[in-house]
This record gives structure tokens, C-alpha cells and sequence, in this order.
């Protein structure tokens, strides 16, 4: 088990190392070059000059290469030409409103997909079953953003059930130790402020998750499908097992690891659409920040930004991995 | 599932009911007029003279206050720091005698020494300040510095010369020339005056320039402790959460003065940046947030409608243009600028897209400002046929290709769907003998960097007034060279020069209206629309009066039942 | 993007054998999603098609007077879904923008195809060293999450049509490659390949007729969810102010960007666009998912 773990760590390095130089090798490519990124509308000749020296553009590649290794490892992202603010500090600030989103989204996706696609292929063949794949697969053709605005006209602004914007209502003085909002309420025992920071999620989190549920349904649907009809299953419904155990201990148990797998995927997903749907219901976030840095063409932001959430992703597939390997034995010795 | 599982559920849940109801008894909290407003953009930083967009000035005119105000709703200089003012026989010193016993938030004394620390403290900017990106309105109003940096303006150039506290309660400020719009331009908040004290304990200068070239200020002055002498103070900001003003209690206003009467009720200001416009009417729609401002004209009806929302207008004090830039051929040729002129269906915009809230222009500055001209001012009707004939005496085969910009991502007072705008322009332009090439970029950095520079041909861009005098209009963008319009007009400089210099008000009207008209002559730019701009509040606020260059006194206002 | 590529690593599939494509074919003739999906793609590649026929007016034709009354007036008689903010016709920027989404899913898809196919096939051609360098590359490109991949290349290449095309199929190409390379290793070590080899068929013979050609199955599958994938993701681009500098051409995703403000006034002109947007992936995705499930061998046996 622990060379399988090794192994992976090891595989991470040569990864990450590319990213850093994709990012890297990106910034010069923008046009008007990494001057024109840096500086924006402050571009007055003393100071791009005195960037280029500052950056050391006139040194060969692989020695800026090296110096931007050497200060990304050092903690130091740069600074946002918006907001004047160092990225690591927006960073900290912002990615628990994400990550909040993201994990929300995956609970609803899990929530009601797993169900779903057990039932539908427990029900092969049945309306359920032809209804539910044809949901999944609209789900995944409709626009994160066009969802997100349907929901948010038709359950905010018409019905009024539900907030559109933020993460919190602004008349809620409500401490933040945390920085996630719904367990900063729980653990400050202030159960109106959690329960708000809930009911912004609710909204967000269901337009991020819908292609996640979709994805959810159909692969629990056909790996379910799968494992029903294993000799082993059939074996033990046979010897006259109750239903609900087999369902419950050889069915879903297995037909889970392929999910398992997924979940890892997923996170790239839910980073790409989080950009979308924190636009459109105003949370402070990551994706939000990068959408604005995109507008205000705040590169060192989007560098910085890129290569912070491609890592998690990377040590998000990195954890999914090994816990597969503890799922399934045979990952591990081939 | 097994009894005794089933059971410890059951009692989770209900004291997990019962304490929820609990906490949500308590926190019934003290009541407190509080107003969300829903501002389009987080603040940059709240200190006066390094911001110019119009999200940051919204609270730093709350907590600093200038010399000199504009009466609510108008563009009329009133009495506010300085209760009185005179200037010396050559113009160039402006005695400005001070209010008495005004304290900073922060306990300290309002004197003669501190308006002097903050004009010197501007005046003497480091060179990573100095730029139009930062310090726009000195740059415009002052026009130099004491240090300057290399390709900025020094001394020689400026109109500040110094600044002289006489006693505690006189101060004055020596120009190096006669200025008619300088005291106008003290009513902007940006030149507010700050604590000195607070200047230097939080370290207001302080930073570092980063690699990137980007000012990073180290000290708390502009985040946590801007401390200035206005009706409201920093509670709190957190970027993208909220930004909380409270009253100011020790405010000078609070005692009687007819200007600055505190009948007004709010107490707590909160501002949330939702920077989407549609969101920003949802919000409000919803509850979350009480107003915001820049209704866009197809949803004041929306609003009109709703029983629990209002509109405000604001007095209209605006104007939107196509600018032309006659360094980029063949728009220096006057035939070609008045071709594009009759070939923009500006009628035909205005009573469309601006649902009855804006006003066909002949010419740049707005009817209300004195030096509008009201006849004399050559018309230039739509006409496509007109713009054709022009074209080809001009020697030009049709159609004309040119290059024509507009912004994104962004909602002007004047210009509420940019884009709109666009196509139309584009399409009666097209009817007109030219061949149009659209080019869009974010509104800031890159449109106004661009279109600032001298990168685009032709351009959407309009202007709020900052004060109420024509030298802000038509000096600020014709009074030199510029690399935005692209021409070299020395009569016209020279003309618009001596309209500022011009102190007596009916000779100053006489020159400015002579200014106008040869504005439109030349035809630097075709203005098309004069907009009345709105703000939705929930019904229950009263006596919000909007101001025209957008700088609103939240105090007045009242929030109602 | 992802779900392609997510289904591209669940489902690998085996080596089809001779009757596959006659069975698939009478699969497909039943399956309603299949009918209905192909109904749904007529209807577009039918409309893009046809849009300078069966348009009742330009795209582009602007007329401000029916706006007299302000923004805008709803489905009439005399235009089947009304008029948007500029006075134009909706249902003819509909119709053509069937071409625009056409065009750019095509695109797209085959720029993604076509790298994605050749590396895949030279990584898994060759293997050792090239494969590894290869397959690191495209677990790199897969690092990043596919929009902020896309919005990369975006940013690089300038905002216009064409490049949000390349854009979008630049994130597809690690999805093709590792399709393909998995194909090939997985029939590098079947009966037939060996056979050809000691019989003494080149290998690059052997790849080009007898590999490939039984991979296509799975990268028809890919190329149609990725096309689907691709109009959706265009108009997210849209969104986020990337696509193209002309605000007038009758692209679906910048319409429904462009009317976001007329939401409560006119809610149709964001509804219908989006609309098409669904109707149109989901028909791309209703074909694929039906041809997935006929050529997959594993289904087969369990009608």
C-alpha cells in the first residue's frame, strides 16, 4: 500500500512542475507580453522599464523560469492590478466561499443521483428508467449559467423563497473563524446566521451540481446495472437472500467504486462551472474573482489563480487515487 | 432500521428543532436604521486623492469632507470646511476662512495646519503615485507635482503652488496662475481633508512598489482607519462582504446648521458590491438589498410598477458622445467628421433606448450649466444621403472602413447598454457610405486605457460632470492635446484657456457659450444625449435628493416604516 | 468537457468484431432517445442550413420603430418570437444562429479530434518514452479545469469566433488522445495483431488498417457528446465576455449573454436562445448516448 501511495506522490512532480511551466511559458505568450499583463493601464515607460528589470526580462528564459519557481515556492503570487491586494491573501479569503459551493454542489449531486441511479437500474428497462436517462442527459446539455438564472428568476425573485446573492444576508453580524460560512454559524452556536449561510447555498449549489448529478445517475445506473447481473449476485439472490441485503451488500458496495473515480473528475467540473454560477449569484469566490480578473485583464490574478486550483485539483485526483486503491485491491498490486 | 436507532433520531432532530428556535429568538438584536446599498464595485481604497471611480468616492464622500460642498441636488457651491472664502487682487491666493471647533473622528483638531498637511501631502506624491491611474484629479486640477517622476509634470507645470496657515483658522492656498473652476473643483471629495494624525500613525503613504509595478499600500489608513471629519465613519470592510459606515457622533453637523440638519435617520450605511445590474434589481426585488444606483431604463417601469419600490432621479448632468480621433486618418478631415455627424441616427437612439429619460444634444455641455449656448449651434440631423455626398467631396470612395469602439462589461449613467448603443450606430453609420469595424474591451483597464492612449478611431464615451462649471465639460477634454482625440486646435485652446482664467460670471457664460458653439463646429466629438439617471430605493426611504455629479448625501435621507 | 472524458475512462471498449455495426444499426432504428435525438439534430443542422431561405427577415435588419413602446414587444403574428432590443427579428437570429453553433461545434470537435486522435495513435504506436511524454502532457492540459483551460488559450489567442473555437477544442484533444491510446494498447496484445506480426505485416500496416479502424466506434461516440460539449461551452465562453467582438452577429451564446439585462422585461429574449442551446446538445447528446449503447459489446445479449 504505501509504495502504491509513493508511487502516486511521485507521479505528482513531474505534473505539477508543468503546470508551472504552462503557466509560465503562458503569460509571455499574451499579447502585448508579460509587461502589458502586469502593468495594465499603469504602463508609463519608467515603469516597464523598471518591470522588466524587476523581472528580469532581459535574462535568459530558464534563469526567469528559475526565479519565478524560487518566488511561487516562497509563498509570493504577485500582486492583483485591481485590487492592489497580494493574491495569496485574496486566496486565502476566497477559496472556502468555493470550496463551500463545490462541496454543496457534490452532496446534492451524490445525494440524488446515487438513488436515482440505483433505482433506475434496479427498474431496468422500466418508464423510471428511460425517464431518468433521459434527464440526466438533459441535465448535462443545459448551460450552468442559463440555469442558474432561470433558478434564481423563478425561486428568488418571483417566488421569494430563497436569496440571489451572496453568502450571507449583510444584517447578520455573524463571526467567521472558519471561513465556511454554515459551519462558522455552527460552531459559534448561531444557528440563524448558519442557517442563512444554508440558504444562499441552496440555489448555487443545485445549478453547479446538476451536471455532477447527471454524470452521478448514469454511472451509478450502468455499474449497478453491471454488478446485478455478476454470478456472484445472482449466486446469492439464488441461496434466497433477502433483496435489500443483496442490494445493500454486494450491489451498491460495488457498483460505488466506479463513483469513486469519478468524484475526482468532478472537482474539475465543479471549479470550471463554479467560475459561471458564483458570476451569476454574486458569491465571492474563486470562480468569481478569476471572471473578474478576466474582465479587468488582471493576469498576475488569473496566473496565480490558475495554477493554485490546478494543484488542488491535482491533490484532489491524488487522494481519489489512493482511495481507490484502498477500495479496490487489485489497483493496488497491478 | 433498529428501534433504538429510529429513537435517538427522533430526539436528535427535536433538540436539534428546539435549540435552532432558540437561537433564532435571540437573535433579535437591537434595532437600528440601517440602508444596504448595492454598489456596483468593491471600493479600491478609502483615501481621497488616490481613487477616481465612482464606487470608492461613494463612501470616502461620506467620511471626508472638502473645503467646499455643492448644495444637495445641485451643482452650487456652498460653504462646508471653509465657511467663507476670498482671493487676493491677482488671483493667485485663495483665503479660505475655516469653520471653528471641527474635530476629526478621531478626537483630533480640525485646523489651518491640517488642510495645509493635506494639499502638501498630495502636492508631494511619490513618483509610483503619480500617474493619471491613480491620482486622476490632482493630475486634472493641479497638474503637477513637487517630486515628479520621470514623464510626470513638475512644478513648473502646476497650478498648486503652496499653502499657508495663518492662525488656526485661516488657510491659504497659492496658485501660480488665475483658475475660475479651482473652487469648484474643492467640492470634490477626493481632495477631502484627512486626520493628520491618522495620516501618519496608519501610515497612509506607506508601501511597496511590487514587481508588477503596482502601488501596494502597507499601511491601515485606507482600509481600516480613514479618518476624516464627515457625517459617517468606518465600522468595518471586508472586500466582498460588506463595507459598514456608522454615524460619525462627534460630526459638527449634528449641531444646527440649515445645510447639514441631521433629520435624516440612518445610522448604519452598509455597501455590498453585486456587480451585475440585473442582479443588482433582483437584489433589491428580493429584499437583500434597500437601493442601488444606475436603474437601467427598461426596468424603471419594473420598478414604477412594484408597490414596495421607488425611483430618485438624478438631475441630469451628463453627456454621451462619439469621440473621434483625428490622429488616425481620414477623420482629420472636417468634411469626414461631419459626414459621421449626419450619418449617426442619433434622434432615433435617444427616443428608443433611453425610455424617455434622455435628451437630444446639439451640443457638449449640458443645458444645465451656464455657457450652454441656446441658438447659434450648427444642427446635424440624421441624413445618410447628406454623409454620403460629404464623403465623396472629400475624395473618398465608398464605403469608408473605420474602426469604431465600444466598452464592455460595464452600465454608464449616460450610456446604460453600451452595446445597444453600438449596433445602432453601427447600422445607421453603414446606411452612411461607411464600412464599420467593431472593436470591444472591458471597460477598465482596457477600453479606457485604449481609447485614452489614442487607440481607437472612433469611440463610445460619455462624462458626469464633476462640478458645476463648463471648464470641467469642455476644458477637461478640449482645453489641450490629447492623445484620446488626437488634434492640435490652437484657436480653440487658446479660446477655452481664457473662458477659464475669465472670473466675472456673464463674460465667462459669453466666452463658454462661444466655446461651445465652436466645439461643434470643429467637431471633435458628437454628442448625442443628455440622460437623467435613476437610483431604486424600497418605498420606506424618504428624502433621499440624488446628486448630479453622483456624490449622494446619504445623511438627509430617511428610512420610513 | 469533462463528460466525455469521464465517460471516456469508464467505458473502454472492447474490440468489436464483425457483426457490431449491423447490430448497432438495428438498435438504433428502436431506440426512441435515438429517434428523438436525430429528430432534434435535423432540426438544427436543418436550420442552419436552410436559415437564408426560410428566414422571414435579416438577421441584422434593425428596426427601431417597433420599439415605440419600449423594450420589446413579445411573439406576434407578424414575428413568430418577437423582437429584441435592436428591433430584430428573433426567430431569424435563431435560424442563423444555427450556423454559428454548427460551424463551431464541427470546428471544435475536430480540432480536438484530429490532434487528440494523432498523438493517442503515436503515443500508443510507439510507446516507451514518446508515450510517456505524451501522456504527460495531456495529464498536464487535464490539470487545469477545462474553462480555465479554455479561457487560457482565449486569452492568448485574443477574443473572436474562431479563436474561442480553437479554444474549446484545444481542451478536448487529452480526451481523444487518451481514447485512442487506450484503444490501441488494448488491441496491441489481441490474437489478430499478434498473427499480422509474425506473418510480418508492418506495424504501421497493421495500425492503419486493422487498429484504427476498429477504434472508430468508441471516437464517433466521443466526437458527438464532444460536439454537444462544444455549443455549450462556446456560449459560457460568451458569457464571460470572450466571444465575438461583433455584438450583432446572432450567435445563441452572446444572445443570451447580451439580453440578461431585458430579463424582467422581456424574459423571451434570454428563454428562446437557451432553449435552443438545449435542444441542440441534447439531440447531439441523445445520438451519442444511444450509439454508445449499441456499439457497446458489453450491453449486447441484454435487450
Amino acid at each position: 500500500m504505501l509504495r502504491f501511495i509513493v508511487r502516486r506522490l511521485f507521479l505528482l512532480v513531474p505534473i505539477i512542475l508543468g503546470l508551472s511551466i504552462l503557466i509560465f511559458l503562458w503569460i509571455r505568450a499574451l499579447p502585448g507580453g508579460p509587461t502589458q499583463a502586469l502593468l495594465g493601464e499603469r504602463a508609463t515607460p519608467a515603469s516597464i522599464a523598471q518591470i522588466r528589470h524587476q523581472l528580469g526580462l532581459d535574462k535568459p528564459i530558464y534563469e526567469q523560469y528559475w526565479a519565478y519557481v524560487r518566488t511561487t515556492a516562497e509563498g509570493n503570487l504577485g500582486v492583483s492590478i485591481s485590487s492592489r491586494r497580494p493574491i495569496t491573501t485574496e486566496i486565502r479569503e476566497r477559496f472556502p466561499a468555493t470550496v463551500e459551493l463545490a462541496f454543496s454542489a457534490m452532496i446534492f449531486a451524490l445525494f440524488l443521483g446515487l438513488p436515482l441511479g440505483f433505482f433506475a437500474a434496479k427498474r431496468h428497462g422500466s418508464t423510471f428508467d428511460h425517464l431518468s436517462l433521459v434527464g440526466s442527459l438533459i441535465g448535462i446539455s443545459i448551460p450552468i449559467f442559463f440555469l442558474a438564472i432561470i433558478l434564481k428568476y423563478i425561486f428568488s425573485v418571483r417566488l421569494g423563497w430563497l436569496p440571489s446573492i451572496g453568502r450571507q444576508d449583510v444584517l447578520i453580524d455573524a463571526q467567521h473563524p472558519t471561513g465556511f460560512y454554515v459551519l462558522d454559524g455552527i460552531v459559534t452556536f448561531n444557528w440563524n446566521a448558519a442557517w442563512d449561510a444554508t440558504k444562499h447555498l441552496i440555489l448555487p449549489a443545485i445549478a453547479l451540481g446538476s451536471i455532477p448529478l447527471a454524470i452521478i445517475a448514469r454511472i451509478t445506473r450502468a455499474s449497478a446495472l453491471d454488478v446485478q447481473n455478476e454470478d456472484y449476485v445472482r449466486t446469492a439472490r439464488a441461496k434466497g437472500m433477502s433483496p435489500g441485503i443483496v442490494d445493500r451488500r454486494h450491489v451498491m458496495r460495488n457498483a460505488l467504486l466506479p463513483v469513486v473515480t469519478i468524484i475526482g473528475l468532478q472537482v474539475g467540473l465543479l471549479l470550471g462551472g463554479a467560475v459561471l454560477t458564483e458570476t451569476v449569484f454574486a458569491i465571492p469566490g474563486m470562480g468569481s474573482w478569476l471572471a473578474q480578473a478576466i474582465f479587468n485583464r488582471d493576469y498576475p490574478v488569473i496566473q496565480g489563480g490558475v495554477l493554485f486550483l490546478a494543484i488542488v485539483f491535482v491533490f484532489v485526483n491524488l487522494i481519489v487515487d489512493i482511495s481507490y486503491g484502498f477500495l479496490n485491491p487489485r489497483i493496488r498490486v497491478s | 432500521m433498529g428501534r433504538k436507532l429510529k429513537f435517538g433520531l427522533v430526539a436528535a432532530l427535536a433538540s436539534l428543532a428546539l435549540v435552532a428556535a432558540a437561537g433564532a429568538a435571540l437573535q433579535g438584536g437591537a434595532a437600528t436604521t440601517t440602508l444596504v446599498f448595492g454598489a456596483s464595485a468593491d471600493p479600491v481604497i478609502l483615501d481621497g486623492p488616490l481613487v477616481s471611480d465612482g464606487e470608492s468616492l461613494r463612501p470616502i464622500s461620506l467620511i471626508f469632507q472638502g473645503l467646499v460642498s455643492l448644495k444637495p441636488g445641485s451643482t452650487v457651491i456652498v460653504p462646508q470646511l471653509a465657511t467663507s472664502w476670498s482671493t487676493s487682487k491677482n488671483g493667485l491666493n485663495w483665503t479660505f476662512n475655516l469653520r471653528s471647533g471641527v474635530k476629526f473622528s478621531d478626537g483630533t483638531a480640525f485646523n489651518a495646519k491640517a488642510v495645509c498637511f493635506n494639499f502638501n501631502r498630495w502636492y508631494n506624491f511619490p513618483g509610483p503615485l503619480q500617474t493619471d491611474a491613480v491620482t486622476y484629479y490632482w493630475n486634472t486640477v493641479f497638474q503637477g507635482f513637487a517630486h515628479p517622476a520621470a514623464g510626470s509634470p513638475g512644478p513648473d507645470k502646476a497650478l498648486y503652488k503652496g499653502c499657508k496657515a495663518v492662525g488656526s483658522n485661516t488657510a491659504v492656498i497659492q496658485l501660480t496662475r488665475k483658475s475660475g473652476g479651482f473652487l469648484g473643483a474643492l467640492g470634490l471629495s477626493v481632495f477631502g481633508i484627512a486626520s493628520p494624525q491618522a495620516l501618519v500613525q496608519y501610515k497612509a503613504d506607506a508601501g511597496t512598489v511590487t514587481p508588477d509595478g503596482v502601488f501596494q499600500p502597507t499601511g491601515t489608513f485606507g482600509t481600516q482607519h480613514p479618518i476624516g471629519t464627515g457625517p459617517y465613519m468606518l465600522k468595518s470592510w471586508k472586500i466582498g462582504d460588506k463595507l459598514v459606515l456608522v454615524k460619525n457622533p462627534t460630526y459638527w453637523g449634528n449641531a444646527s446648521s440649515p445645510n447639514w440638519s441631521r433629520s435624516g435617520k440612518i445610522d448604519t450605511l452598509i455597501f455590498r458590491a453585486i456587480p451585475d445590474n440585473a442582479a443588482r434589481l433582483q437584489a433589491l426585488q428580493t429584499g437583500e438589498i434597500t437601493g442601488y444606483d444606475n436603474v437601467a431604463p427598461q426596468d424603471i417601469p419594473t420598478v414604477r410598477g412594484s408597490s414596495s419600490l421607488r425611483v430618485v432621479n438624478r438631475p441630469p448632468f451628463n453627456v454621451a458622445y462619439v469621440g473621434i480621433n483625428q490622429a488616425m486618418p481620414p477623420m482629420n478631415n472636417p468634411l469626414v467628421r461631419q459626414a459621421v455627424a449626419y450619418g449617426l441616427d442619433r434622434a432615433g437612439v435617444v427616443n428608443t433606448f433611453y425610455g424617455g429619460r434622455g435628451q437630444t444634444t446639439d451640443q457638449f455641455l449640458p443645458p444645465q450649466l451656464f455657457g450652454f449656448a441656446k441658438k447659434g449651434v450648427p444642427q446635424y440631423p440624421y441624413n445618410p444621403d447628406k454623409a454620403k455626398a460629404l464623403l465623396q467631396q472629400a475624395g473618398l470612395t465608398l464605403p469608408v472602413k473605420i474602426d469604431f469602439w465600444f466598452p464592455t462589461n460595464v452600465s454608464r449613467p449616460y450610456m446604460p447598454d453600451p452595446s445597444r448603443n453600438f449596433q445602432a450606430f453601427q447600422a445607421s453609420l453603414e446606411k452612411s457610405g461607411f464600412k464599420v469595424t467593431p472593436h470591444s474591451a472591458p471597460w477598465r483597464p482596457d477600453y479606457l486605457g485604449t481609447v485614452q492612449s489614442g487607440g481607437a478611431q472612433l469611440f463610445l464615451l460619455g462624462w458626469t460632470g464633476d462640478w458645476g462649471d463648463p471648464s470641467n465639460f469642455l476644458n477637461v477634454h478640449f482645453g489641450s492635446e490629447t492623445k484620446q482625440f488626437g488634434f492640435n486646435n490652437p484657436a480653440l485652446f487658446t479660446l477655452l484657456q481664457q473662458a477659464d482664467a475669465e472670473t466675472d460670471l456673464d463674460k465667462r457664460t459669453a466666452l463658454y457659450q462661444a466655446a461651445s458653439i465652436a466645439v461643434m463646429k470643429f467637431l471633435p466629438v458628437v454628442p448625442y444625449v443628455h440622460s437623467t439617471p435613476a437610483l431604486a430605493f424600497k418605498k420606506n426611504v424618504k428624502g433621499f435628493i440624488a446628486s448630479p455629479v453622483g456624490l449622494d448625501p446619504f445623511w438627509l435621507a430617511t428610512l420610513g416604516k | 468537457m469533462s463528460i466525455a472524458e469521464i465517460e471516456a475512462q469508464t467505458f473502454t471498449l472492447d474490440t468489436p468484431t464483425g457483426g457490431l455495426w449491423h447490430e448497432a444499426w438495428r438498435r438504433l432504428r428502436h431506440d426512441r432517445g435515438a429517434i428523438v435525438g436525430f429528430i432534434f439534430v435535423c432540426c438544427f443542422v436543418g436550420a442552419a442550413i436552410l436559415a437564408p431561405v426560410i428566414a422571414p427577415y435579416g438577421p441584422l435588419d434593425q428596426n427601431l420603430a417597433l420599439l415605440a413602446n419600449g423594450c420589446c414587444p413579445g411573439p406576434s403574428s407578424a414575428h413568430w418570437f418577437g423582437v429584441d432590443q435592436l428591433g430584430r427579428d428573433e426567430l431569424s437570429r435563431i435560424l442563423w444562429g444555427a450556423r454559428y453553433s454548427l460551424v463551431i461545434g464541427v470546428v471544435a470537435v475536430t480540432v480536438g479530434l484530429s490532434v487528440g486522435v494523432t498523438l493517442g495513435s503515436i503515443a500508443g504506436y510507439f510507446g516507451g518514452v514518446i508515450d510517456n511524454v505524451i501522456m504527460r502532457l495531456m495529464d498536464i492540459m487535464l490539470a487545469i479545469p477545462g474553462l480555465l483551460l479554455a479561457i487560457g488559450v482565449v486569452a492568448v489567442l485574443g477574443p473572436g469566433l474562431f479563436q474561442i473555437m480553437i479554444a474549446v477544442g484545444v481542451t478536448s484533444i487529452p480526451i481523444f488522445a487518451r481514447l485512442i491510446r487506450g484503444s490501441i494498447l488494448s488491441q496491441r496484445e489481441a490474437d489478430f495483431v499478434l498473427a499480422a506480426r509474425s506473418v510480418g505485416v508492418p506495424r504501421r500496416t497493421i495500425l492503419g488498417s486493422h487498429i484504427l479502424p476498429n477504434s472508430i466506434s468508441p471516437v464517433i461516440v466521443q466526437g458527438t457528446l464532444a460536439l454537444a460539449t462544444a455549443i455549450i461551452d462556446v456560449a459560457g465562453l460568451a458569457f464571460l465576455g470572450l466571444g465575438d467582438p461583433d455584438p450583432s452577429r446572432p450567435e445563441w451564446g452572446a444572445m443570451l449573454t447580451n439580453t440578461n439585462e431585458y430579463l424582467q422585461v422581456a424574459p423571451f429574449l434570454a428563454i428562446i436562445p437557451g432553449i435552443a442551446i438545449v435542444i441542440s446538445a441534447l439531440g447531439f447528446n441523445l445520438i451519442g448516448d444511444a450509439l454508445r449503447e449499441a456499439l457497446d459489446p458489453k450491453l449486447r445479449g441484454r435487450a
